[in-house]
């Protein structure tokens, strides 16, 4: 297996910058899933590791030889493509050993590669079966088995599941959550899903407009997202933003954005002094906007107009209204006020995230 | 007033169609309509027969006692069909459809019809006359079709030789057209610049009238003041060694007639087997090649594994069609050599059809010929169309 360094990796389509210098270091064995908006470049940087996309500057280093300039094949890297590419002529085992036949690798050799990828992905019963004869989800497998079938160095994944349907995305997601472990490799995993991206990852990267915003596990960019885009990307319901200015009044900072008045707690933000004035947005999650009987112990209560319930089982999504202001809450399922109702809602502050609005980047704890 | 007589004319004949197509209407209504009644058959076989007798006296001028037969035995099949058949259902589609299918009937089916009739009797120079005069033409069963077989349709030629000719023709045609037009679409499927001019330039030939093209490339094939032999004779004054070679002018027309048939067919034909392969080209989607490149394929590897099995399905009814326009080609055989007198060297198995039929006057034969060839034809085509269904399965 091996390591991947991206460093100061440009793409330009003529005068369009697709990606700015993009710096990312893969480790030995390790699970990086690429996350981002469509169009933020992510599927291009995975195409030029791959040789598909020529490479406009930066280096590309495979366990530490340049391959800027090698073939696509010469990279020992297997790639999963989104339309699964499977050559609909073949069959399952042609398909799958393709790449080995051309390479002349002694036949009982692909057979036993084969039969081994086969064996780890349940598709034995159906090595003679053309690609259209196969649901989505053995098209997918078989994607993968011809990638395993290779052994390289590193696999590439390019939004594999997004063709699927949810719940098959879902089994699928296991598969290949199993398979790494299995195997062990060095996986390089693009996707636009943050839940694909959060339970796959062992490291998520997450890109915007040809920039990596930041780089961290699934744990670190949720609790502590870098900048605005990192904290309204992940995490699902969405984030819940306010935008305000910060005054001192005593010893500590209060923030004040239409009818919501908090005080911020020291451990948010350490000197209160430096940030006398600044115009900020807050961030508080869903699960993190406390509202009826868990507000009442809080300090800072904001009242609220309960707009609309959404039930899910076990959770419930609340609308809540304060002001201007819209938020959501998160709650333990069957909050029993009907919409229309007064609540009272209040924040965890420990998970509070303060941005600065001009430079969107994370200037809390 | 001359251009007033014109209009009286046209619009004349207009009104004509337009009575045609309503009478015609109208009998279909009828049938429609009415298929339920108890007085239908009698009433539809009883009117009908005998308008059709007295509007054919009126148009051909005389009157003949098997017409009654024919036209009561054509309207006891209809007027039984609607009945038993139709029953009165999908009305205003089949008025709708009526008169474009009378049309195609007179138009395909009838000669079709008459063509198969022809070849079971005799009809030459000789009994024209008296079948002008009497109507009536002497049956002779297969006799023109074992004719076919062993007599030469034009002086000398036999049956199998133009048979095989055609064959060769065919062959040779189609090759060069799907190679032709395979290596200029894999050349215009690059990202190339003017890529739009070249494909115009290209489709040229097959854009021009057909009668002109071959016309045009006729000359150049003069033997003293055509292209080809300018270009030869240019070339074997800077490179003298050519000659050696056995490179010279030669006359084309009269020399090698099938040969320049062949090239002047096979630059008509490159265009079309292009597009369709262009077509085909740029449906297989790129990331079979990304696949492909990653897996390590060659320039050539990618078009043996990849590009040539993705574009057979696309291919396959393209060499049907190719194979079914060359084996018919008359005009460009037809244009090159000359009629009647010209070579007979050069002659595929439908330009003799033509001349048997009529510079030689043997329509009887030549009708025998005619479905000989459409049986090969259809032969071949269903053969086509099996390996086509195939390469669909495959796909």
């Amino acid at each position: 297996m091996a390591t991947v360094q991206f460093s100061g990796i440009v793409k330009k389509f003529g005068d369009n910058v697709v990606l700015n210098g993009v710096d990312v270091e893969i480790k030995d064995h390790e699970f990086v899933v690429i996350v981002g908006p469509s169009g933020c470049g992510k599927t291009t940087l995975l195409r030029m590791l791959a040789g598909l996309e020529e490479i406009s500057g930066g280096e590309i280093r495979i366990d530490g030889l340049r391959v800027n300039e090698l073939h696509p094949s010469k990279r020992e890297i297997a790639m999963v493509f989104q339309d699964y590419a499977l050559y609909p002529h073949m069959t399952v085992e042609e398909n799958m050993s393709f790449a080995l036949r051309l390479r002349k690798t002694p036949k009982a050799e692909i057979d036993a590669r084969v039969d081994e990828a086969a064996s780890i992905l349940q598709l034995k019963s159906f090595l003679r079966r053309m690609p259209k004869q196969l649901s989505g989800g053995q098209r997918q497998r078989v994607a993968i088995g011809r990638a395993i079938v290779r052994k390289p160095k590193v696999f590439l994944f390019d939004e594999p599941l997004s063709n699927l349907d949810a719940k098959l995305r879902e089994e699928m997601r296991v598969e290949i959550a199993k398979l790494y472990q299995r195997l062990n490799a060095t996986i390089l995993y693009v996707t636009h899903d943050q839940v694909e991206a959060m339970t796959l990852a062992g490291r998520i990267v997450i890109m915007n407009k040809g920039i990596v915003q930041q780089v961290g596990s699934p744990i670190e960019v949720y609790r502590k997202p870098a900048n605005l885009f990192v904290a309204g990307f992940i995490g699902s319901p969405t984030m819940n933003f306010m935008h305000g200015t910060l005054r001192l009044e005593g010893e500590h900072l209060r923030f004040a954005s239409g009818d919501i008045k908090l005080t911020i707690p020291p451990y948010l933000l350490h000197d209160p002094r430096k940030h006398d004035g600044r115009e900020v947005t807050v961030g508080v999650r869903p699960d993190d906007v406390l509202v009826g009987r868990t507000a009442e112990g809080c300090s800072d209560k904001v009242d609220g107009v309960l707009e609309v319930c959404e039930l899910l089982g076990h959770r419930e999504n609340l609308y809540i209204k304060v002001g201007e202001q819209r938020l959501l809450a998160t709650v333990e399922a069957f909050f029993d006020r009907s919409p229309g109702s007064a609540v009272t809602v209040c924040f965890n502050y420990k998970n509070m995230h303060v941005f600065d609005k001009a430079t969107e980047a994370r200037i809390s704890e | 007033m001359e251009i007033l007589r014109s209009i009286y004319e046209v619009a004349g004949f207009i009104v004509l169609i337009a009575f045609g197509v309503a009478a015609l209407e109208g009998y279909f209504y009828y049938h429609f309509k009415c298929h339920d009644k108890p007085w239908f058959l009698p009433v539809a076989l009883a009117a009908f027969p005998a308008a059709a007798v007295v509007a054919a006296a009126a148009v051909l001028g005389d009157y003949q006692f098997r017409l009654w037969f024919y036209f009561l035995a054509a309207e006891a099949l209809i007027a039984a069909a609607f009945r038993y058949a139709i029953k009165g259902r999908h009305t205003v589609p089949y008025l709708l459809l009526a008169p474009a299918f009378v049309g195609l009937a007179l138009l395909l089916v009838y000669p079709f019809v008459f063509e198969v009739y022809l070849s079971f009797h005799d009809l030459k120079l000789t009994t024209i006359m008296s079948w002008k005069n009497t109507g009536t033409l002497p049956f002779v069963g297969l006799r023109q079709y074992y004719d076919v077989f062993t007599t030469s349709p034009l002086s000398e030629v036999t049956f199998w030789a133009l048979l095989l000719r055609t064959l060769v023709w065919t062959f040779t045609n189609v090759f060069f057209h799907v190679a032709g037009g395979f290596a200029l679409a894999l050349l215009l499927n690059n990202a190339i610049r003017f890529k739009g001019a070249y494909r115009t330039l290209l489709v040229v030939p097959w854009a021009m009238p057909q009668v002109v093209a071959v016309l045009a490339m006729r000359g150049e094939f003069h033997s003293q003041n055509g292209f080809v032999n300018i270009v030869i004779s240019k070339l074997l004054e800077v490179f003298p060694f050519l000659a050696s070679l056995g490179v010279a002018p030669v006359q084309w027309l009269s020399d090698y007639p099938l040969l320049t048939c062949t090239i002047i067919n096979v630059w008509l034909g490159i265009p079309f087997m292009m597009v369709v392969i262009l077509g085909g080209l740029q449906s297989i989607s790129s990331s079979y090649y990304d696949a492909a490149d990653i897996d390590g394929a060659s320039y050539f590897q990618k078009l043996r594994f990849i590009t040539m099995p993705l574009i057979k399905p696309v291919l396959m009814p393209a060499v049907t069609l190719g194979t079914v326009w060359t084996f018919n080609n008359i005009n460009v055989i037809y244009l090159v050599t000359g009629q009647a007198g010209g070579t007979e060297q050069a002659d595929i198995l439908v330009s003799a059809l033509y001349k048997a039929a009529f510079t030689y006057n043997r329509y009887s034969y030549s009708a025998a010929f005619a479905l000989v060839v459409f049986a090969l034809l259809f032969f071949i085509s269903v053969t086509y169309l099996h390996g086509f269904d195939a390469a669909k399965e495959e796909r």
